[in-house]
């Protein structure tokens, strides 16, 4: 696990009492507080449903804020400055069926603020870092899973994002895939991005993750270090960790008596 | 990487709009440019000796106006709505959402791509009607305006119909139940001042009336109503079908849940 101290200055992420209600009434976010400082490497941990998508959405200007305020790096999230700052690798992906990849990463680029040269370059350097070079002209229809989810993460990171959201980025794919991911984000958080991770991959958040929070019902429900909660719970797993919080908040919401 | 700068995500994302209009060039301007000069071929030049002329002008030549409006106007609605529909069902709309685009910059590329797709059919349309009909372009500056009224407002009104459209046939719905029979019953095959009572009253009620009228000013340099009324109410049309996509992408109301 990196040891890189965080970076002073504003928060990475300030959330505060961030709500979102959906238009069929799901109370999906509920005053939710949350902040991650500069140059961590933070894990969202929480069953379906509880709020990790909703949460991402709301931070990257694809979800409409019922009320409450969320910052990036000290800016409004639906800012073009706090947009500029932030890559997100959707759980899903939505990449672009027109596009092969190289034009994906282009487009990213240009939508990004990039000139033709400079996201042409940055789009070379993301195929070879994300070995997606025997399928560069490839529409992304035709890619493996393995492949999207590639492509997924080097547009993400194409504009070099200071805050790097990863919605569980290894779902569905192979061991040695992950393992590579893996590599490939330890080593951009110990060049001071910061991380935030989703995930349900428990050995992931407590193999990558110095701070981990547990979210259920749309709040968090537990925060630290995977050592500090296994402590606190009096467990030995962090899965342990995870029955015993968000399990207990499920069991309370399930019979309010 | 230099300081981004927004205003080149809006060039990127008309690039792309018209990227994917010349991808799919046979689809989207070959066979609409064919369909609409067998028009002119089939009513104009065979039905043309056996009509009197039509307000002084021979047949021939008074439909191919109508024909080029029609077929521009459905070009740019299509083109619009079945980008945006695909765009967010795919949800790779996404990274247009989360890059540092402002809303009206999105609005202007994403509207972009049905206005160049609906110049190259007029242009296509007018290359092949001129030696065919020999139809005069009386007052060029009109037309020009006209042109691009009809290609603004039709953009437009694909774009608000993507946007809310939750099936695919949402879309071809409202070409093929509003635009096309509406079109029609416009005067594109007729001078609507024939027509008896209250059918030539029931005509000045539809608002592709006025747009027929305002391109056959333009060619022909006659309109059934006076030019500036009928350019009047095409201005008012395409602002407030303008203004709804605006207020879409500046609220993210059924672009963002």
């Amino acid at each position: 696990m990196s040891t890189v101290p965080v970076t002073p200055g504003p928060a990475a992420l300030s959330v505060q009492a961030l709500t979102k209600r959906y238009d069929d009434g799901t109370l999906a976010l509920d005053e939710l507080d949350l902040e991650i400082p500069a140059g961590e490497f933070f894990g969202l941990l929480g069953p379906n449903g509880a709020g990790k998508t909703t949460l991402i959405g709301a931070v990257t200007n694809l979800i409409r804020i019922s009320s409450g305020r969320a910052r990036v790096f000290g800016h409004r999230s639906d800012s073009l400055e706090a947009r500029r700052l932030v890559g997100v690798a959707e759980q899903e992906p939505n990449l672009d069926r027109f596009l092969t990849v190289r034009e994906a990463l282009m487009y990213h680029g240009g939508y990004f603020g990039m000139s033709r040269d400079e996201a042409g370059a940055r789009a070379e350097e993301m195929i070879d870092i994300f070995d997606l070079r025997a399928k560069a002209d490839v529409r992304a229809p035709k890619l493996s899973g393995g492949m999207r989810r590639r492509l997924l993460l080097a547009r993400a990171l194409l504009h070099e994002p200071r805050l790097v959201i990863l919605d569980e980025p290894t779902a569905g794919v192979d061991v040695e895939l992950r393992q590579e991911l893996w590599r490939y984000i330890r080593r951009l958080h110990s060049q001071g991005t910061t991380i935030l991770l989703t995930t349900h991959y428990m050995e992931e958040a407590e193999a990558l993750c110095e701070d981990i929070a547990l979210i259920t019902g749309g709040r968090i429900v537990a925060r630290g270090s995977a050592t500090d909660l296994k402590e606190r719970f009096g467990v030995v797993t962090l899965e342990d960790v995870y029955l015993r919080t968000v399990a207990r908040s499920l069991e309370r919401e399930a019979s309010p008596l | 990487m230099a300081r981004p700068q927004p205003w080149r995500g809006l060039l990127w994302l008309s690039a792309r709009e018209m990227h994917r209009v010349l991808k799919l060039w046979t689809q989207t301007t070959l066979a609409p440019v064919i369909s609409s000069a067998l028009f002119i071929l089939v009513f104009g030049l065979s039905l043309s000796t056996r009509i009197s002329q039509v307000e002084g002008f021979p047949y021939r030549e008074f439909i191919v106006p109508g024909l080029i409006a029609m077929a521009m106007a459905q070009a740019a609605y299509s083109n619009n709505s079945s980008s945006i529909f695909q765009a967010r069902s795919d949800r790779y709309i996404h990274d247009v959402l989360a890059a540092p685009i402002r809303p009206w910059q999105m609005n202007v590329g994403l509207t972009i791509g049905g206005v160049f797709r609906a110049l190259l059919i007029g242009a296509g349309l007018l290359a092949v009607a001129l030696p065919l009909t020999d139809v005069p372009v009386r007052h060029p500056l009109e037309l020009a305006a006209a042109v691009l009224l009809i290609v603004t407002l039709f953009g437009a009104m694909g774009v608000v119909v993507g946007t809310y459209a939750e099936t695919f046939d949402h879309h071809t719905f409202v070409n093929n139940i509003v635009i096309l029979p509406l079109t029609f019953l416009g005067g594109v095959f007729y001078s609507v001042s024939i027509l008896p009572s209250p059918w030539r009253e029931i005509s000045h009620a539809n608002p592709l009336f006025y747009i027929v009228n305002a391109v056959r000013y333009g060619f022909l340099g006659i309109s059934d109503v006076p030019a500036w009324l009928a350019f009047a109410v095409t201005i008012v049309m395409t602002a407030a079908l303008v203004g709804w996509a605006q207020y879409l992408f500046a609220t993210g109301r059924k672009l963002k849940p």
